[in-house]
């Protein structure tokens, strides 16, 4: 059975790729655009004389390099993306690329496009969770956003991306997975998630406070994405993934102070955040955008409501994490610690 | 005024059409195109913009819209300002105008003949500061230009660097001068207006740099670019300079009476004087004159920031608010079209030197 791995030269792509040789997969296309990605890649062909890895180069916004994608393949893992960049930039890379490789899927005839599995990495972004209030629970049965354009341009092109999968779904009939990972993290990765708050000039503006992050280690996320890939269980359902302990932000960032370097940082409460958008998005709108409304009330709403989350689902598919998180959060550190004493 | 303006092409420069052509009083944007519906789509919901169409003769048709802002690439310029003529729309294009220069040529030539108007988004030559130069130099402040340098800078890891940069397939890497061609008119439209010759001396050297991070099939892009220029009484150098830190945009007009220094990110315009005082004393006074021009730069900034008036795209609102101006009132457009062409032509010489197998 061919297992397409789209993006699979990123952050989380290779662990996908290990994690799938790990479940005993032995066929492998490994899709990137950037060939200086590909070292880890090349290292895990040669270190699995027995597997056909193949590693295939090409750009999902040509329809050629598409179909060379898609051809053969039983299970498509779509992780490519866009993750920064203007917004038109981010639509291009997750939502028309994504177009492009269902097209693609489409015009194939063999395999038959009922027995394709199509598994879609999404994002906790495509969650409507301001309507929800604070402190609700945020699960697999929780309503997509209804104002994707009032969130970031990443949590928008995620959600369209996903909704432009369900609409090829419902036309062409494969079997669609979707997972939706919380923070991901790892040796890497970034160190922090806008839900811990973001860098203003030299101060971190630490505006998670006590809420709940999300975190998904990266080895764990690919875990679940193989484990949902695989799993008959798992056709037309969608995956929270996170991992099982899930620290206050406040904790992160107390760890990573310990653990990486000193930051000089401000809490600002929840009441305190809304209040600041609120100021802020009333400046843009009379300065006419003079500075950018990176923070509003919606925004503030929708990644500091205190929200809790649940994994159950994946876990019902026999998911396990198989780093905990105080070991994750070590070895990210470690990661950060030796990239911040390399500058 | 009551202009209605649709956009044609949805990428990432569309956002500020949007957003500059929205701040002008009276004015709407009706309805954008983009081929890419996805495209098309993405920018009406974000702006919430009542409209979005994937041919540009269909929403022509349905929107008779006075204005068509063009910001797809160069590639489909020509085929679109025709149309959009035909159709009785104005024309504001984004830069480059087109491939070649035969191309923009052909275009202001279907613009004049249907009595429209067009103009090109050269906006930093329109920032207060770049306004002010310019009445320094037509008051003779000064004098006579002798020299002129034009640097612009530029990030390969940007927001619009890395589009390109990891894409082997996109527009720019498609264009007879490849990257430069993207930005060298904003180098070159901030010296024709002080060179005295259309058919100027030119030798221009390029090169690649960047030694690291490059992306797939992109590792070659030549990333810096030196030009000299030489008219009858005017010289200058054009500078696009890739990997200098940090990525500045600068003018300086050398005048036979003094010489002014415009910093476009910085947004400050400071003149260096001829000295009265003897000797030593004369070498004592500039950088308190100096001093005093930045502090008043810096105090009038503030003033504009206040005001509202210090957004990122500034010149590109002064730009749009005189080109709709010219418009309702039928006078000639901001840019002379024979500023345009100028530049064109400088341009294509250039490429010319830099990628002499493309012109072959």
């Amino acid at each position: 059975m061919k297992i397409l791995v789209t993006g699979a030269g990123g952050f989380l792509g290779v662990h996908v790729v290990e994690r799938l040789l790990a479940h005993g997969h032995s066929d492998i296309r490994c899709f990137l655009r950037d060939k200086s990605k590909a070292a880890r890649l090349e290292t895990l062909a040669t270190a699995s004389p027995g597997c056909n890895l193949e590693i295939c180069y090409g750009n999902l916004k040509s329809k050629g390099d598409c179909a060379r994608a898609v051809a053969d393949a039983e299970i498509v893992i779509h992780l490519a993306a866009g993750l920064k960049g203007a917004p038109a930039e981010l639509f291009v890379d997750s939502v028309v690329t994504a177009r492009n490789l269902l097209e693609a899927l489409g015009a194939r005839t063999e395999p038959v496009i009922a027995k394709t599995r199509v598994v879609l990495v999404s994002s906790f972004g495509v969650y409507g969770v301001v309507p929800l209030g604070r402190g609700a629970r945020v699960d697999e049965s929780t309503p997509l956003e209804e104002f994707p354009e009032r969130r970031d341009p990443y949590s928008h092109s995620k959600l369209r991306q996903e909704q432009l999968v369900r609409e090829y779904q419902q036309k062409l009939g494969f079997e669609l997975v979707v997972l939706r990972p919380g923070v991901i993290y790892g040796p890497g990765g970034g160190a922090f998630s806008n839900r811990v708050g973001i860098q203003v000039g030299p101060v971190f503006v630490h505006m998670g406070g006590s809420n709940l992050l999300p975190l998904s280690y990266v080895v764990n996320c690919a875990e679940a994405i193989v484990v949902a890939a695989t799993h008959p269980d798992a056709a037309r359902q969608a995956f929270n993934v996170h991992d099982d302990e899930m620290p206050t932000a406040s904790e992160y960032l107390r760890a990573y102070k310990k653990h990486v370097k000193k930051l000089r940082s401000v809490r600002l409460p929840y009441f305190a955040t809304r209040f600041l958008a609120g100021r802020l998005e009333g400046y843009h709108r009379r300065s006419q955008g003079q500075l950018p409304a990176i923070i509003t009330r919606y925004k503030a709403a929708a990644a500091w409501s205190g929200n809790t989350f649940s994994n159950a689902k994946l876990r019902g598919l026999g998911w396990r994490p198989l780093v905990s998180t105080q070991d994750g959060m070590m070895r990210t550190f470690e990661y950060l610690r030796a990239q911040s004493v390399g500058k | 005024m009551g202009l209605k303006v649709a956009i044609v092409g949805c990428g990432k420069i569309a956002d500020a059409h949007v957003e500059e052509a929205r701040k002008i009083p009276g004015v709407e944007v009706a309805a954008v195109c983009d081929q890419e519906p996805i495209m098309a789509e993405q920018l009406a919901v974000r702006y919430a913009i009542p409209r979005w169409y994937t041919d540009c003769a269909v929403m022509l048709a349905a929107e008779s819209p006075n204005v068509l802002h063009i910001t797809t690439p160069p590639q489909s310029h020509l085929a679109l300002t025709r149309q959009a003529v035909a159709a009785g729309c104005h024309v504001f294009m984004e830069k480059p105008v087109a491939l070649v220069h035969a191309d923009v040529e052909a275009l202001i030539a279907a613009v004049v003949e249907a009595k429209k108007k067009l103009t090109v988004n050269y906006w930093p030559n329109f920032e207060v500061q770049a306004l002010e130069l310019h009445r320094l130099y037509e008051d003779g402040v000064l004098g006579s230009a002798v020299h002129i340098e034009s640097y612009t800078g530029y990030d390969l890891a940007g927001e619009f660097g890395l589009a390109l940069r990891r894409d082997p397939d996109h527009w720019v890497h498609r264009l007879p001068g490849k990257l430069f061609q993207n930005m060298m008119d904003h180098v070159l439209n901030k010296i024709v207006p002080f060179l005295d010759d259309d058919d100027p001396y030119i030798h221009a050297i390029a090169y690649k740099r960047d030694g690291g991070g490059a992306e797939s099939g992109t590792n070659e892009i030549l990333d810096e670019l030196r030009v000299i220029i030489k008219g009858k009484q005017t010289s200058a150098y054009a500078t696009f300079c890739a990997n200098a830190r940090p990525v500045g945009q600068t003018l300086r007009v050398y005048g036979t009476k003094n010489t002014a220094h415009l910093d476009f990110n910085a947004r400050t315009l400071v003149l260096e004087r001829k000295q009265s005082f003897p000797s030593a004393l004369g070498r004592l006074r500039p950088p308190f004159q100096v001093a005093r021009d930045y502090l008043r730069q810096g105090m009038r900034n503030v003033g504009r920031f206040r005001r509202h008036q210090f957004h990122f795209f500034d010149g590109m609102r002064t730009l749009l608010s005189e080109f709709y101006e010219c418009i309702e009132k039928d006078t000639d457009p901001p840019i002379a079209y024979s500023e345009i062409l100028r530049v064109s032509a400088l341009m294509e010489r250039i490429f010319a030197q830099v990628y002499p197998e493309v012109g072959a």
